[in-house]
């Protein structure tokens, strides 16, 4: 069942009215029941994935409290009789079996999730490079794994939780199935935002009234990503998708037009999604994280992913980037650096080394192929250049008595970050890495061969679309611009009911009348479904 | 805290400290930043920072990262 359809608009409808006739503190259990039914429409046999690592995450935690428990209650009895040597010793000793547990733990989801997703992509491999340097046809068979639903999603999520337990920053959840409400809760669970347990948890298991107000910022919010999703996202892969495949074709603006169009149905297609995800949410009284903060007005790409995929980027920098900068190993190397090559080299390892890491793992992340994993470095390229270049780039703006804060130096950041980052997404959209920087390549030639003709006639993107595309892209821009200021749900809520309603009707009408849908379109997969 | 205030100050000199608590919450320390700090109070302090203690109420402030000095210090 897609997030995207008549049945998942009646399992709500449905589901909201039992949720609020219920009322009190079993309410959790229909919204677990939900979850558990969402998960089963979608594919009941890959419930077991999401059921093994709610299960090994619960007891972990658990087991990981309990040695916690067990340490607090011998130091408090030993108080007077160990030293101070001997409570360190007992402290690591338990950290240590702490340590071992989450592992193991860490290990066997991250196991199945790499299973799942590189197994195939690593035996294609390995039967092309045998074949190559041994002439050897005998191919291992691939055995073709399909991705359960969001497990890319849920697996982050609960390692999340559990690592957090590590730490001592939230408490193991007692409850087995109030923990499996956590980890399946149903409008996050095809594409997030992946959430922390400290902001969730409470919410989950607060008794909710009916709130007119709560549903209708909620509808808003369905609506508008409807809007990003049906008017913007859909109707741009057909061009997008027509341009890339005969990629060799074309050139200059056909390829530029390609790339702006792709940076906005993967923005509308992702953050629509996204939007549904929290509108639905907001429907049974929880606020879900925020995943974009208008992205696409970033003056820099270091905070273009503050403000893109937030809950990925945080989960990075928390549970990796983080753990590798302080690691002990990273900070020894710094220092031999530092004796060895120089100060500036040794302050730079313990920030690259984690940063390479992680982007090259967040390309991972979004799929087996390697240009993922170029995308991901490519980020990470960008990044360390502007970082480096910063002080460069302060002395000449000096001379040209420039100031970052100047109106057309805001501008001038913010298409440059938006032109650099589209052109980084081509990879997604492209068989190899090499397609990619040949497209990358291809967009800057025969800018004079483009003709809007061919657009409408060859690419099959008719002139009435083309418009209705730009016209979209204006008003989502535009929206973006008037939430600079605050959420324009919150800012509607304070008008009369009568401003209120017409607006519902005048977006769901949009959505109606513009969005791509029906026969021909499908609507039901996200892109980023299939992280 | 001098001591403190100097290596604050060559980050991001243009900070006022006494009065800030937001430092990690406006994003005036970015990740970089904050690695940045960790390396330099490790060094300095002679302390172990860990990966559970990178947490944003530890660098908000002057006197948040002061309170993790000591209590690091302390074991």
């Amino acid at each position: 069942m897609s997030l995207i359809s008549i049945e998942f608009l009646c399992f709500c409808l449905v589901l909201v009215l039992l949720f609020y006739l219920i009322k009190g503190p079993y309410q959790w259990i229909i919204l677990l029941v939900a979850s558990i039914a969402f998960y089963c429409f979608c594919g009941p046999k890959y419930i077991v994935y999401i059921l093994v690592t709610a299960t090994t995450v619960y007891f972990t935690a658990r087991g990981i409290e309990g040695f916690s428990k067990k340490r607090d209650a011998y130091l408090a009895d030993h108080k007077e009789t160990l030293g101070r040597e001997e409570k360190k010793a007992y402290k690591a000793d338990i950290k240590s079996r702490q340590k071992r547990l989450l592992f193991l733990c860490i290990l066997l989801n991250v196991g199945i999730l790499a299973t799942l997703k590189y197994l195939d992509f690593g035996i294609a491999y390995f039967n092309y490079y045998r074949l190559m340097l041994t002439g050897n046809t005998n191919l291992v068979l691939q055995p073709m794994l399909i991705l359960p639903l969001g497990i890319s999603f849920y697996t982050f999520q609960s390692l999340g939780y559990v690592i957090d337990v590590y730490y001592g920053k939230v408490k193991a959840e007692r409850q087995y199935f109030r923990f499996l409400l956590f980890v399946s809760f149903f409008p996050q669970i095809i594409q997030g935002p992946i959430s922390r347990f400290a902001d969730l948890e409470p919410q989950l298991f607060t008794p909710k009234r009916f709130e007119t107000e709560r549903i209708k910022s909620g509808l808003y919010r369905i609506l508008f990503g409807l809007f990003k999703k049906l008017v913007i996202a859909d109707r741009l892969s057909a061009y997008v998708t027509r341009t890339a495949a005969f990629r060799e074709d074309y050139k200059g603006i056909y390829l530029l037009l390609c790339i702006f169009f792709y940076a906005f149905q993967i923005y509308g297609d992702f953050s629509g999604g996204i939007d549904v995800a929290i509108g639905t949410a907001e429907l049974f009284g929880i606020r879900l994280t925020d995943n974009f903060e208008r992205p696409f007005f970033s003056k820099s790409i270091a905070e273009y992913w503050r403000r893109w995929h937030i809950t990925l980027g945080t989960w990075f920098r928390d549970y990796i980037f983080y753990p590798l900068s302080v690691n002990k190993r990273v900070l020894n190397l710094g220092k031999w650096c530092r004796s060895h090559l120089g100060e500036g080299v040794g302050k730079r390892v313990p920030i690259y080394l984690p940063m390479i890491a992680v982007w090259a793992l967040t390309g991972m992340w979004h799929g087996s192929e390697s240009k993922y994993i170029v995308w991901g470095l490519c980020n990470c390229f960008f990044l360390i250049l502007g970082t480096e270049a910063e002080p460069f780039s302060a002395r000449i703006m000096e001379k040209l008595h420039l100031r970052n804060d100047m109106f057309v130096m805001k501008c001038y950041r913010i298409f440059k970050t938006f032109w650099l980052m589209s052109f980084l997404r081509v990879f997604d959209f492209v068989k190899t890495p090499r397609d990619g920087f040949c497209m990358i390549r291809d967009a800057f030639i025969k800018w004079d061969t483009f003709d809007w003709h061919e657009v409408y006639t060859t690419l099959l993107f008719p002139k009435e679309e083309v418009i209705v595309a730009f016209v979209a892209i204006i008003l989502l821009t535009v929206v973006s611009l008037i939430q600079r200021k605050g959420r324009i749900a919150d800012r509607l809520l304070k008008k009369s009911p009568w401003i209120q309603y017409s607006t519902l009707a005048a977006f769901a009408l949009l959505i109606l009348i513009f969005g791509s849908y029906g026969l021909g379109y499908d609507a039901q997969s996200f892109i980023y479904m299939n992280f | 805290m001098e001591e403190l205030r100097e290596i604050l100050e060559g980050i991001h000199p243009e900070v006022d400290y006494d009065s800030e608590t937001g430092l990690i919450d406006r994003r005036i320390f970015d990740s970089f930043d904050v690695i940045t700090l960790v390396g330099e109070l490790m060094d300095h302090f002679d302390v172990e920072i860990t990966a559970e203690q990178m947490v944003p109420d530890h660098f908000n402030s002057m006197q948040a990262i002061w309170s993790l000095l000591e209590e690091l210090m302390e074991e």
